[in-house]
């Protein structure tokens, strides 16, 4: 067995080149906030920015493959990459682009040659970033009884409904939406996948202000379609099939795809320790203090290692059937439990922001709010416990198979 | 990167699996798992003809050399049987402690008998005043004329009716504090003066050693030094993750088990698996299976490609232990009456998670260890 990725001769010199490219590109006080809802529009636009510069060097999918616009290099490369991000606190892609990361393996299953070459490119180069529209004011958990529905017209399709809990506060380029195209058809044969661009007439978006909102430039949206006219075009997986593309959308954000990434936060807690002090002494060698981390560390461990495992089953392409939602539900519990430990070690400090008593940038207070709003998104984690259920075949024999996925785009997880 | 087990691992697993079930069918296992020393002479015997008494030892030693990890690949199918008997106490802990702690012409001595299964060796190191660190031995080994004489008590002792030789750790010194004078002596069994027994209750096979009076020789003393803690902990590191490696196992097997009974067995006229409260409590075994056999493999890996290893030994050790404990606890919520029959297969797993909880250290103390640890390296 080996746990770590070596690095290859090659990897190390890309590494300088990297370096070198961050270095004059990447000015120092380039935003990077605690809490995503505490971009402003302004810093939100540098993002994209330096999202458009990475694209057109093949580095911002940069195991994505070339032929459809993507850097085409090696997972060794792609991790050196990420990792020169990651010394600066920044990772790929570096805003919120859940249509690039889950939408392109969605697409490269899915999608038709024709697809591919139109809509691929203008995502792996950054010109376009897009959000998901699945959850409905009315169907979250029992996400298939969703009611928007699209009804053919010609070359069209015609959308009515609403989803919710979509994007952050900015612009948006495109949208990944399930819908109701056959109202008469039964469950799971009765829905279509669309990608479709977000500014089409009769669409319109109202804030939710969440718990991760807090920031002065939060919010998420509810999305009102009104007799939009959506291009036959944007269908993606044939007529009726959105549940069956869906079902590989949810196995990469279950977190079948693993990561390699390093526990930021855990990083953060330790340093914290080590500089705050009570009564005179240090945090860290508090013997209460030190008993509450080692749990910490207990846990951050175990996600760790399931993500890697999941990291290493889906880049050799094992056969796995539990492991995504596995990974999810196990980050989402203790994400809470985490949380309550951090709060217990640092007690009212824990809950504020205040750049003047906090001593995390605000990371730690953002937390305590992430940790709760985590559990919900990609299926709740009850949910989880259902699919794993399935997967590994409690009270059934027949086990339920997993999304179909071809490739993936992003070198770390 | 690469997280499956090689061709020679392969070959191990299949051996040691062929092995369980060919020596150890159910029947035998339940028996065997209550019984004083969890041993019978024949299969021990056919045990080292397989190589898994050696499992750990040199070549040129009668053993089969194999790595940490290769070793914990054949624990972990001991460990679903689950396997009792000397196995851990004799081929990997006494193996590894004699391997730190002893001269060449010790070893030359000792390891090949291990290796044959001519001799059953275990560790005598916990007390009345329970506990892993220093200053929780206080047994004395008082230095006389031709060797060394032992009083004292050593409680918690696994197969203490099974083995032939004690590794005992005691004080050579007379100070009762500290590391220092921390020595380990090898006793005979049938030593004069020494007195063991198993003890009852929710534990099989360990026991308590009181040594009256019992004398050994100079030759006795492991190494020749009288200090010998370091190498002890050494020992220990490399044995925790094998260990481990079994609970990983035990782990396995109460989760097949359990999918099994959810599957067959009925009520409300569906199988029980269909409740998600009865899935819950699979899930949960699954879960700290995963988390138990990766926390294991990676501080193997670390042991065997000769990285610091400390915190991953001492995390796997909690992970696993803790594991399956709390998994045979699920294992019994989702199997409800049944699964308490010592002729249902669950009970001897329930028994070997409480008598391995405490080996080598409860999970407390090496949440300690582990705090320690972290504390002096710089995670910032």
């Amino acid at each position: 067995m080996d746990f770590e990725i070596q690095e290859t001769p090659e990897a190390r010199e890309f590494r300088k080149d990297v370096r070198a490219w961050l270095a004059t590109n990447i000015p120092k006080d380039f935003p990077r906030h605690a809490d995503p809802s505490d971009y402003s529009y302004d810093d939100f636009l540098k993002t994209r920015d330096l999202g458009r510069k990475l694209g057109e060097l093949g580095w911002l999918w940069p195991t994505a493959p070339k032929k459809y616009g993507g850097g085409g290099l090696s997972i060794e490369l792609g991790i050196a990459l990420e990792e020169e991000l990651d010394q600066l606190d920044l990772s790929l892609p570096p805003y919120y682009d859940p249509g690039c990361r889950y939408g392109a393996p969605v697409l490269m299953v899915w999608g038709t040659e024709e697809q591919k070459t139109r809509l691929l490119p203008p995502m792996f180069k950054g010109e376009v970033a897009g959000w998901q529209l699945f959850t409905e004011p009315t169907s979250g958990s029992d996400l298939y009884s969703l009611k928007t529905t699209a009804v053919r017209d010609g070359n069209h399709y015609v959308l009515n409904g609403q989803k919710a809990f979509v994007g952050t506060a900015y612009d948006v380029d495109f949208f990944i939406i399930l819908v109701r195209t056959d109202p008469k058809a039964e469950r799971y044969k009765n829905l279509g996948w669309f990608q479709m661009p977000a500014n089409l007439p009769g669409i319109s978006r109202s804030p939710m202000r969440l718990l991760w909102t807090d920031g002065t430039g939060g919010a998420s949206n509810i999305v009102t379609f009104e007799n939009v006219r959506v291009p036959a075009s944007c269908l993606i997986g044939g007529e009726n099939n959105g549940f069956e593309v869906s079902k590989s959308w949810a196995e990469l954000e279950h977190g079948i795809a693993g990561t390699i990434r390093r526990n930021r936060l855990i990083t953060r807690l330790f340093a914290y320790v080590k500089q705050a002090q009570r009564g005179g002494v240090h945090l860290i060698d508090d013997p209460q203090v030190r008993s509450v981390l080692t749990d910490i560390f207990i846990t951050s461990e175990v996600n760790r290692l399931l993500g890697l495992r999941n990291y290493w089953m889906s880049r050799t392409q094992q056969p796995v059937t539990y492991q995504g939602p596995q990974a999810s539900y196990i980050r989402k519990m203790s994400g809470l439990e985490t949380a309550k430990n951090i709060l217990k070690i640092l007690g009212p400090y824990a809950l504020t922001s205040d750049p003047l008593w906090d001593l995390s940038d605000g990371h730690v207070e953002a937390d305590q709010r992430h940790s709760i709003c985590a559990l919900h998104p990609g299926a709740t984690e009850d949910i989880q416990r259902v699919i794993m259920a399935r997967r590994i075949g409690i009270g059934r024999v027949e086990i339920e198979k997993p999304g179909k996925l071809t490739s993936l785009v992003t070198p770390v997880g | 990167m690469d997280l499956s087990l090689n061709e020679r691992q392969l070959q191990l697993k299949s051996a040691a699996r062929e092995f369980v079930a060919k020596e150890y069918p159910h029947e035998k296992l339940a028996e065997l798992n209550r019984s004083d020393t969890g041993l019978e002479r024949d299969t021990w015997r056919r045990a080292a003809d397989v190589g898994l008494l050696g499992a750990l030892i040199d070549p040129n030693l009668q053993g089969t050399g194999n790595s940490l990890t290769d070793a914990a690949v054949i624990f972990e199918e001991l460990g679903r049987g689950p396997v009792p008997g000397p196995f851990f106490s004799s081929a990997v802990l006494s193996t590894l402690i004699i391997d730190e702690c002893a001269t060449p012409e010790q070893r030359s001595a000792l390891l090949p008998t291990l290796a044959s299964g001519q001799e059953i060796a275990t560790l005598a190191m916990t007390e009345p005043g329970y506990g892993w660190d220093p200053e929780s031995v206080q047994v004395r080994g008082k230095r006389v004329s031709d060797g060394y004489l032992l009083n004292g008590t050593k409680l918690f002792v696994h197969d203490v009716l099974a083995a032939t030789k004690f590794i005992c750790v005691v004080r050579t010194n007379g100070v009762k504090k500290g590391k220092g004078g921390l020595s380990v002596l090898v006793v005979d069994a049938n030593a004069s003066g020494l007195h063991r027994r198993t003890l009852p209750g929710f534990m099989n096979q360990v026991g308590e050693l009181r040594f009256e009076g019992v004398r050994v020789p100079e030759e006795a003393l492991l190494g020749n030094i009288t200090d010998s803690w370091n190498q002890l902990q050494t020992a220990f590191q490399k044995a925790m993750p094998i260990l481990s490696a079994f609970k990983v196992g035990g782990c396995e097997a109460i989760f097949q088990l359990s999918v099994e009974y959810s599957r067959s067995r009925i009520a409300f006229g569906v199988p029980i698996g269909r409740f998600q409260r009865v899935q819950d409590h699979i899930i949960e075994i699954v879960n700290r299976l995963d988390a138990a056999r990766w926390t294991t493999y990676e501080a193997l890996w670390k042991l065997d490609s000769g990285r610091p290893a400390a915190i991953s030994s001492h995390l796997s050790k909690i992970v696993a232990s803790e594991g399956y404990y709390e998994g045979c606890n699920y294992a019994h919520e989702a199997h409800g009456g049944i699964g308490t029959s010592y002729e249902y297969p669950l009970v001897a797993h329930t028994r070997m998670s409480r008598t391995l909880l405490h080996q080598l250290g409860e999970p407390q103390y090496h949440r300690q260890q582990l705090a320690t640890y972290m504390a002096a390296q710089d995670y910032a």
